[in-house]
């Protein structure tokens, strides 16, 4: 089962403070930390464990800068066998399609069973890359997996539908599969572990040599444009508490009582 | 007629007796090579190094059951009298051997004082295997474990010891010689038979004695009874240096010190007994651990133990106070968990979440840098701004400087120092976390970035004198840092400081306070540092202060149960904690307030305070916080 896993490396925004860039389009990122977007991890165990039963290798992917190196260095770690990266020059600004089409013109020529993707990103959250790619590629996709079993050259996937019901459905191979996060429990990667594959060469491609029509990726070739990120507006019912860890929890017992919590 | 002793008197045939004993002799080296091939596998480039001091450990601990007594002399008396009896009647057999074969000399007063010294040793073992089948099965001290094996071993004993005194018995009933009142023990055993039936079974006891004691010896390196070669080893090495192995380099997690302190466990259960986790009722007991890996490593068990377990051990190292034979088993969980670590699928979520916090931003806490918040309005010099060489260098460390109840360590030791005017900086954003929380949990490779950032750190700003505020800092800094890099830095706790103030004159309490205090050792400072009179001697310094010692202190001292990662394993928790049990017995002295010395107590204990309602009744301080307390 040789398996191609498409990953990202996105800001971790869980504690920050984000703040929006004066152009408005993006936020800073200068004070954050670039880890993993979440779903891609539970993709690589998933893979991970998919070559632990069936054998096979697997090919990790990314269109990134210098530093999503390390997004891909986490994924051999974890079990991963080769890793490409897709120079991000040229393509700053694209769209899903840009992505995706970066993606395949390196995919198209290699052996493949399965593609895995995490089923969106956390940063953007499109949660198209995955399904263009299929389109392009011209196999079969499903999206939202939790569950993924391997019977007889037939790839059965649980997909996770809206309150809580899920469906079975039957892939044939090749074809590809957006992951849902909690679809496993990803493992730990040791330092060490990243230490043993420092120096495993990972593969480089520019956008000069994919033959793609530059018209098509990057802020120009992009059909979405993005206009203006802000911040949620703040809604009538929320009120945020302020003071010294007793007054918050005074205020909160408070509203709890008057509205009947207690 | 001269008193002396025919060697196989009446029994025989002597060439079958020999190629039983060869067969058991070789299978007792056989079963040793085994022991010992495991061990090798461990040693890497490590020699163990011989030191009389060492010999000494094994003498006093080992022949005179030093620590086997402390705690519990019952358990030390039997063990003086089967270790004595028994040895006693193997040299004797090697004296007769001798005797026999070499050069003959026990006849005469010589012999009569031979054969009274073995009766004696024979009691001696009598008297021990009694007080252990008491001990085991009518008192049934709770910390001992029973299976099947002790009951067979300690049988096994007796019938060995019987059927000898029984032998005895009937060669005195047949041979009836004049000396035979020498032979006090086993002459009970002579007016059983008369004279012919003795003559005529005895081949046949005989033979069992033989067989039994045989058999004995080949049992040895296959059941506990191998804790007769390998605990003297555990207790000789236990003052050998440690050493680290670099990630990179090490095959396997277990040095020979770890592999033969494994083989030596005797399962006494002391450990358990003293454990503040099994003290709470969490599933986990040390001696268990370590019973199921040795099954693994030594007789190949396929025993899979609950990976779970090993993530309860705190580290706080009261069961290495306890020992007999000086096995530390959270050193040993400690490299557990390391294999864990590198396979990575079985680490616990919350502690992977933590080590990967720690990985990127370089504290258990948040997944932020702000390291130096605590500092608002307080006049501090970050070391690796100005450039003053020769400050002393106060490493604040991750919880002091995140979480905000453990902040106020930093703030009133950084307004006493200032008080006292004494010149000091910290390392601002650029202090790395020490390694302490990566070490302990096994995430060796993070261990060792830590170490080096901090060296470095130390070496780019010509520090040469550290303070710190966690006692797990200090430790690690003070004793691991060395094991992977040679370094010229001394390394203090606070407390130390504060007693270095007082004795100075620096630092002078006018104002008494009139309180009654209790202390609570942190187990890094007190059984890992072996620092438990600085904060008592701060205390006491205070006019007025009366310090009520609690029932466990000092080395003895009970876990908070926020050391070696369980701080951020809540999930391991049960229904009462650890740090629950302590505030009981902080509130059981009547104390008005608790003091502690590490910020990881301080925040468990200041918890525990409030779960069991006693915000009322008991303050939880900081050492520091008192001490300003005092001054204002
Ligand atoms: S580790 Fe030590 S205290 Fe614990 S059971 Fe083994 S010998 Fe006894
Ligand atoms: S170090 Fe403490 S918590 Fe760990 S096994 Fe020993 S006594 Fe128990």
């Amino acid at each position: 089962m040789n398996i191609i896993l498409c990953v990202k490396q996105v800001p971790d925004v869980t504690e920050a403070d984000i703040r929006i860039k004066k152009d408005g389009k993006d936020i800073e990122k200068e004070d954050l930390e670039m880890v993993i977007n979440e779903w891609d991890n539970y993709a690589v165990e998933e893979a991970v464990r998919i070559k632990e039963k069936y054998g096979g290798k697997i090919t990790v992917i990314t269109l990134g800068d210098e530093e999503s190196e390390d997004v891909l260095r986490r994924a051999l770690a974890m079990g991963a066998d080769e890793a490409i990266r897709i120079d991000e020059e040229g393509f700053e600004g694209s769209d899903p399609r840009g992505i995706a089409l970066g993606l395949y013109h390196v995919i198209k020529d290699l052996p493949f069973d399965l593609i895995l993707t995490g089923a969106q990103s956390a940063d953007m959250g499109w949660a198209q890359v995955g399904v263009l790619l299929a389109g392009m590629l011209n196999i079969p996709y499903a999206t939202l997996a939790v569950q993924i079993e391997i019977k007889d050259k037939k790839v059965i996937v649980k997909r996770e539908l809206e309150s809580n019901t899920f469906e079975n459905v039957e892939l044939p191979i090749p074809s590809l599969i957006t992951i849902q996060s909690g679809i496993n429990e990803p493992r730990y990667v040791s330092v060490l572990g990243i230490r043993r594959v420092r120096k495993l060469k990972i593969e480089e491609k520019f956008l000069d040599d994919l033959e793609i029509p530059p018209d098509k990726v990057g802020e120009k070739g992009s059909i979405i444009e993005s206009m203006k990120l802000m911040p949620p507006p703040e809604g009538k019912g929320a009120e945020i508490i302020e003071g010294s860890i007793e007054e918050v929890c005074e205020r909160l017992a408070q509203i709890i009582k008057e509205k009947g919590g207690l | 007629m001269i008193p002396e002793r025919e060697l196989f008197w009446h029994a025989g045939p002597k060439t079958l007796f020999y190629l039983l004993s060869l067969v058991s002799v070789s299978i007792f080296f056989y079963g040793l090579t085994r022991h010992i091939s495991v061990w090798k596998k461990g040693l890497k480039k490590e020699k163990i190094h011989l030191s009389c001091k060492s010999i000494g450990s094994v003498i006093k601990d080992g022949i005179f059951a030093g620590r086997i007594l402390k705690g519990d002399i019952s358990a030390g008396i039997m063990h003086l009298l089967i270790f004595w009896g028994f040895s006693f009647l193997f040299l004797g057999t090697i004296v007769l051997a001798f005797d026999h074969y070499i050069y003959h000399f026990l006849f005469g007063k010589k012999y009569l004082f031979f054969s009274f010294s073995l009766e004696v040793a024979g009691i001696m073992l009598i008297l021990g295997l009694f007080l252990a089948f008491i001990r085991r099965y009518v008192q049934k001290i709770g910390r001992l474990e029973n299976k099947r094996e002790d009951f067979i071993v300690l049988l096994w004993l007796v019938l060995i010891t019987f059927t000898g005194f029984f032998l005895e018995g009937l060669r005195l009933s047949y041979q009836n010689p004049e000396w035979k009142k020498f032979s006090f023990f086993g002459l009970l055993f002579s007016n059983i038979f008369s004279k012919d039936t003795a003559y005529m079974i005895y081949p046949f006891f005989w033979w069992i004695h033989v067989l039994l004691s045989l058999s004995f010896i080949s049992a040895i390196p296959f059941t506990k009874l191998f804790h007769m070669i390998a605990s003297p080893l555990s207790i000789y090495i236990k003052d050998q240096p440690y050493f680290i192995v670099p990630v990179e380099e090490r095959e396997d997690v277990f040095t020979y010190r770890e592999l033969i302190q494994i083989d030596a466990c005797t399962r006494c259960g002391r450990c358990v007994e003293i454990c503040p986790s099994s003290g709470v009722g969490e599933p986990f007991a040390p001696r268990d651990v370590i019973s199921l890996i040795k099954e693994k490593i030594f007789f190949g068990k396929k025993t899979e133990y609950d990976p779970k377990l090993i993530w309860y051990c705190t580290t706080c190292g009261a069961c290495l106070e306890v020992c007999p034979i000086y096995i530390p088993p959270f050193r040993i969980i400690r490299e557990l968990r390391a294999r864990e670590i590198e396979d990575g699928t079985r680490v616990p979520a919350l502690m992977a979440q933590t080590l990967e916090r720690l990985y990127k931003y370089n504290n258990p806490w948040v997944s932020s840098k702000k390291r130096t918040e605590w500092v608002k309005g307080l006049d501090i010099i970050d070391i690796t701004k100005e450039k003053e060489e020769g400050l002393l260098c106060y490493f604040v460390g991750c919880t002091t400087s995140y979480e905000t109840r453990a902040q106020e360590i930093a703030r009133s030791f950084s307004k006493i120092l200032n008080r006292c005017g004494v010149r000091f900086g910290i390392l601002g954003r650029k202090e790395p976390c020490c390694g302490d929380i990566a070490r302990r949990v096994g995430e060796d490779g993070l261990f060792e970035d830590h170490t080096i950032s901090c060296i470095e750190l130390f070496q780019e700003y010509g520090i040469k004198e550290v303070v710190t505020s966690s006692p797990h800092c200090l430790w690690t800094m003070k004793n691991e840092y060395p094991l992977l890099k040679d370094i010229d830095i001394s390394f203090f706790h606070y407390s130390q400081i504060l007693e270095r103030l007082i004795n100075e004159g620096v630092l002078n309490f006018k104002k008494g306070l009139n309180i009654k205090v209790t202390y609570h050792d942190p187990c890094y400072l007190g059984r890992h540092n072996r620092i438990f009179d600085s904060p008592r001697n701060v205390i006491k310094a205070i006019p007025g202060i009366k310090l009520i010692e609690m029932e466990h202190n000092k080395e003895n001292s009970l876990c908070c149960g926020g050391g070696g990662g369980r701080m951020w394993q809540e999930e391991l928790d049960v229904d009462v904690k650890m740090s629950e049990r302590r505030i009981m017995e902080v509130y059981d002295t009547g104390a008005e307030i608790v003091i502690t010395c590490c910020p990881l107590c301080l925040i468990m204990l200041e918890d525990a305070r409030k779960t069991k309602g006693l915000e009322e009744s008991l303050k939880v301080m900081d050492l520091n916080e008192f001490v300003l307390m005092a001054l204002e």
